[in-house]
């Protein structure tokens, strides 16, 4: 007789975008996650804070499904990923953005075929893609410099490239895995603009950085990771302020309490 | 169900894949074309040994020489019970003054030997041909052996040897061919799918890519099953193309040589485009998974 595990009778969140409920995961013999539960909303920015190794990496993976929990529930966009069917895996992928310390673009396209990508491979209409990557491009300010090559741009505009094709699906959920760990502060301060910008449109961000300076300015939600555990989920009493730049908010003390 | 866009996003892939590694690719088909010329060459041998025994066959033949004491009834009698034996055909009486006379013919200016016989020394004889079904060296036997065990008959003589040579040398080819066959087989294979490999460790970030923004692990697939494809086919096409330029040469010089139809040219490249497609397929098991490695 299968044994049940109690922690998976547990009420789940209805509203949740993302939600882990008492998640342990383990590569081979190493544990990466343990007991890990949160949920996020619709609408959420989220910042994933910690040293390297402390299992940042493993929430964005299991969240995009490229890790299953080996114990506990993963529901994301209401899919149960213990019990998702492994071919409707990219499906859900299509509703995840995703950007990175390292931008990840195809370096032999152009600015406006990696972005045109993403919307190919999902098999977008031609003339639809066109209109998609124009709009995306002039919102991330780059549709002047598309016809160029990613090693034409600075560091930022890669990644305001690399934004862009996260965004031309239209993600319900964007993760950004240190995206501005390349970045000096004033690309770094466009990058996380772009993302606010994101989330004001109902998406659900994910920002995992181990920048205790960034996470500080614009942490509005921190769940701080150590050792594979939740070291502690708390959310700032008042809103940062989204218009300020960088170096303000770096100075804004901000007040943080339990969430 | 792909978009047009898609589609032609596939095709470009593929050939883009050969414009990138143009070396390593025309190295593969190289490869792949010798080995697979060693298969043309040996099928194509096969299938000239194949026309050769098919008209050997035809002209299969048997003569019954009859006992000189036999009286005209008796040798009259022999016609319908030779007649009525399953495979044979037709059944032809020549009498010894006819084989003589045929005889003299086929000596032309040399006829004049015979002159010196005093008497006929060639028996009478019936010359038996078999139905199509009956023309291979086991019904023959049968037969013979059936005949040979009648008092009348004194000696039966057939294009065994002939035969016999060429249905061993076509068997030992067929089975050249087919363990030919089988390690050009797995040798085009293991190229292909290694070529595939270098193929797709190059394109690594590419698939990354692909998998992050949600494409299905068969579009991730297609490009590199087309690439395979395309490689057997270009690589069948130069080992046929190589034959056909050899075979030509040959023609002149071996009269009665026959060289591939068009369906056995299509079936020849249609089994190079599958075993790309294997070697391809058997590349991607391994390299493609759902992880996206974030």
């Amino acid at each position: 007789m299968k044994r049940i595990d109690p922690r998976e009778q547990e009420p789940q969140d209805p509203r949740a975008v993302i939600g882990f409920y008492h998640v342990d995961l383990a590569y081979k013999d190493q544990t990466a996650l343990q007991n890990i539960s949160f949920t996020a909303s619709n609408g959420e920015f989220l910042c994933l804070t910690g040293p390297s190794g402390a299992g940042k990496s493993s929430i964005l993976r299991l969240i995009a499904m490229d890790a299953f929990p080996t114990k506990g529930q993963v529901i994301i966009r209401g899919m149960l990923a213990s019990k998702m069917n492994r071919r409707k895996v990219p499906l859900l992928r299509r509703e995840i953005g995703y950007v990175f310390q390292d931008f990840r673009l195809l370096d032999d396209r152009s600015v406006y075929d990696n972005v045109a990508f993403a919307q190919l491979v999902v098999g977008v209409k031609s003339a639809d893609i066109k209109m998609n990557v124009m709009r995306v491009l002039t919102q991330v300010g780059l549709w002047n410099k598309r016809h160029r090559l990613p090693r034409q741009l600075s560091g930022g505009e890669q990644q305001r490239a690399a934004i862009a094709r996260a965004m031309v699906n239209s993600p319900k959920i964007l993760l950004a895995d240190e995206p501005t760990g390349n970045l000096d502060p004033v690309n770094a301060q466009e990058t996380i603009d772009l993302l606010f910008r994101i989330n004001d449109s109902g998406t659900c961000v994910v920002f995992s950085t181990h920048d205790q300076q960034i996470v500080k300015a614009f942490g509005e939600r921190v769940i701080v990771m150590n050792d594979g555990r939740i070291a502690s989920d708390i959310k700032r009493k008042t809103m940062v302020d989204r218009t300020a730049n960088l170096t303000d908010r770096m100075y804004q003390p901000g007040e943080l309490i339990n969430a | 169900m792909l978009k047009g866009a898609q589609v032609r996003y596939l095709m470009k892939e593929s050939f883009a894949g050969f414009h990138r590694r143009k070396l390593t690719t025309g190295v593969t088909i190289l490869i792949m074309g010798s080995s697979l010329l060693v298969l043309a060459v040996l099928t194509l041998a096969t299938l000239n040994l194949d026309h050769l025994l098919a008209k050997a066959r035809s002209s299969i033949d048997m003569r019954v020489f009859l006992l000189e004491s036999l009286d005209p009834g008796q040798v009259a009698e022999l016609q319908p019970r030779l007649l009525v034996i399953p495979g044979v055909k037709e059944v032809k009486f020549i009498s010894s003054e006819t084989a003589l006379h045929e005889f003299r013919t086929s000596l032309g200016q040399d006829a004049g030997v015979l002159d010196f016989l005093e008497t006929n020394p060639l028996p009478a004889s019936y010359h038996i041909q078999f139905t199509a079904g009956a023309r291979n060296l086991d019904s023959v036997r049968q037969i013979r052996d059936e005949i040979a065990a009648w008092p009348e008959v004194a000696e039966i003589i057939f294009n065994q040897g002939w035969v016999d040579a060429l249905e061993g040398w076509s068997a030992r080819f067929r089975m050249a061919n087919l363990i030919t066959g089988l390690i050009v087989f797995i040798a085009v294979v293991f190229v292909i799918s290694n070529t595939v490999k270098l193929t797709m460790a190059a394109s690594s970030r590419l698939i990354q890519i692909q998998k992050l923004v949600g494409a299905t692990n068969g579009f991730i697939r297609l490009p590199f099953l087309c690439e395979g494809m395309l490689q057997g086919v270009l690589a069948g096409g130069l080992a046929m193309g190589l034959v056909a330029v050899a075979s030509s040469f040959m023609q002149n010089r071996l009269s009665g040589m026959i060289f591939f139809s068009v369906e056995q040219i299509a079936g020849f490249i249609m089994f190079c485009m599958v075993l790309g497609l294997l070697g391809s397929w058997s590349a991607m098991r391994k390299y493609l998974t759902l992880q996206s490695e974030l």
